[in-house]
């Protein structure tokens, strides 16, 4: 088994950097949406966002006080020897909620008990997945808000509440946005999970918004076309920044599929607030690093 | 759209001026409060025990910072920003009954909460959400912590705020709140953007 060869330091490192600012297409989007809004009380409320995001990288401080829930997708091809990076990961989590870069918000789900180190079961979670033939090694930390996940919906359609032209879940789509109004920290983005079991549209919902770049195309053209209608629509309810009114209430809508059981359409909604701690590396076999979710200018 | 600096503790014609869509900047002692620590207050006030603070005319925040010791074993604020108030919407009338005349959080709260507003003259202003670092410029001085075993986010901050802000009143004491009229408009849209496509 080959060497990865990340160091305990660049893990951190990473992880630092996913914390102290957000993810360089949300914030590119950012700044498209302040430039395009329209209501008053909305340009003010997205150019604090913008403006917090710089002083938080110049303070070196967490932009947002939540931390959300710390999820790691690694997809690897080759057969590099994981377990040292699986062993930095929690480590480096505990050293930054010591460090004041991450509140400890950790749990116990019953007893409520917070061990006060970002501690706990299943924590982070790290989603390995191995992807045949690849032969970089990718590492994608996402730390997303939990006030969004209050928003969040799984609903099982059938062929029937489907309807046709998709219209039972682009109606579903709008009904749950226009529900969470200001809970998810619009502007938000949305992740729709579709297909599997309600356990596979889940994940499926949350790795599309968290796993791809806000600014891309989906490569399935149905999907794609669907992305970009919903993403009007949402626009058009008015919502806007905070749930106070405004043009920008979505920044991207993102959909992974996954074939299904003839009998139902399992749908899952997953909110991502506008906060997105997210940061991204490859891995080459040489050593190269390349950096996720750039914009080119 | 007015801008009001008020200075804590507040009085009933503090809260009266206010109208949906005006700023507030606040000075003077603010509570932070999320689910745990509105269990605990309840507790006390269900068992006839005293709250901690005084909260008469106060300001709860539904918030949990970042907080960091000094060398002088001092905690020091880093970071702080508003959480979901929905959570706390089953506490509207107890947090009416015990003086507390301002809420701020994101994301407003709901008919309970609006009718505790009226008759305990009472409103809710819309923190800019995620913008942990911007607010905490407003907080000078981090004065006691209760119920510090419920952990940072939950425990009760009790911090000493000077133009802490800005706030938009998006809820008052006249029944309003922009959530409702930015939700009735949103379904009227959404119906409209559905026949369409019929």
């Amino acid at each position: 088994m080959r060497e990865l060869g990340i160091t305990y330091e660049e893990v951190y490192d990473l992880l630092h950097q996913a914390c102290t600012t957000i993810s360089p297409d949300v914030l590119y989007l950012m700044r498209n949406a302040v430039e395009q809004e329209s209501y008053p009380e909305a340009k003010v409320f997205l150019q604090t966002m913008i403006d917090n995001v710089a002083q938080a990288t110049e303070k070196d401080k967490p932009v947002c006080q939540s931390p959300g829930y710390p999820t790691v997708w690694i997809r690897f091809g080759e057969a590099f020897d994981m377990d040292p990076l699986l062993s930095y990961l929690p480590k480096a989590l505990t050293e930054a909620t010591k460090a004041g870069l991450i509140r400890p918000s950790i749990v116990h789900p019953l007893t409520r008990h917070n061990p006060g180190d970002s501690t706990g079961e299943g924590v982070p979670n790290i989603e390995l997945q191995h992807v045949s033939g690849q032969e970089y090694v990718e590492i994608i930390m996402s730390a997303k808000g939990c006030g969004a996940e209050l928003g969040n919906v799984s609903k099982i359609l059938t062929p029937a509440t489907l309807g046709k032209n998709y219209s039972g879940l682009k109606r579903l789509v709008l009904d749950t946005v226009i529900n969470a109004g200001g809970f998810p920290c619009p502007p938000s983005a949305i992740g729709i999970g579709l297909g599997g079991q309600m356990d596979v549209s889940a994940k499926l919902s949350r790795e599309a918004i968290s796993t791809r770049s806000w600014l891309d195309h989906n490569p399935d053209p149905l999907l794609d076309q669907l992305e970009q209608e919903l993403l009007e629509d949402i626009n058009q309810l008015g919502i806007g920044p905070a749930g106070i009114g405004g043009k920008t209430t979505t920044l991207a809508v993102k959909i992974a599929g996954a074939a299904t059981h003839t009998a139902i359409c399992p749908v899952t909604i997953n909110f991502h607030c506008w906060v997105a701690r997210r940061f991204g590396v490859r891995i080459y076999p040489d050593g190269k690093r390349e950096m996720l979710f750039q914009v080119k200018e | 759209m007015a801008i009001y600096e008020l200075t804590i503790p507040l009085q009933d014609t503090d809260i009266e001026q206010l109208n949906v869509g005006d700023a507030v900047y606040l000075t003077g002692t603010v509570c932070t409060a999320r689910d745990m620590a509105h269990l605990n207050m309840r507790e006390l006030v269900d068992n006839h025990h005293p709250l901690p603070e005084n909260l008469q005319g106060g300001v709860i925040f539904h918030a949990g910072p970042v907080m960091v010791k000094d060398a002088q074993d001092h905690w020091q604020l880093r970071v702080i920003g508003p959480t979901t108030s929905i959570r706390m919407e089953p506490h509207a009338e107890f947090i009416g009954q015990q003086g507390i005349k301002l809420i701020i959080g994101k994301g407003g709260m709901a008919e309970g909460s609006l009718a505790a507003f009226k008759k305990h003259k009472q409103a809710y202003l819309q923190a800019a959400p995620g913008c942990a670092v911007v607010l905490a410029e407003g907080v000078s001085k981090v004065k006691a912590v209760h119920w510090l075993e419920n952990g940072m986010p939950e425990a009760m901050w009790v911090m000493e705020t000077e133009r802490f802000g800005p706030f938009i009143v998006t809820m008052d004491c006249k029944g309003n709140s922009r959530y409702d009229t930015v939700k009735a408009h949103a379904k009227e849209k959404a119906d409209a953007i559905m026949k369409e496509k019929s």
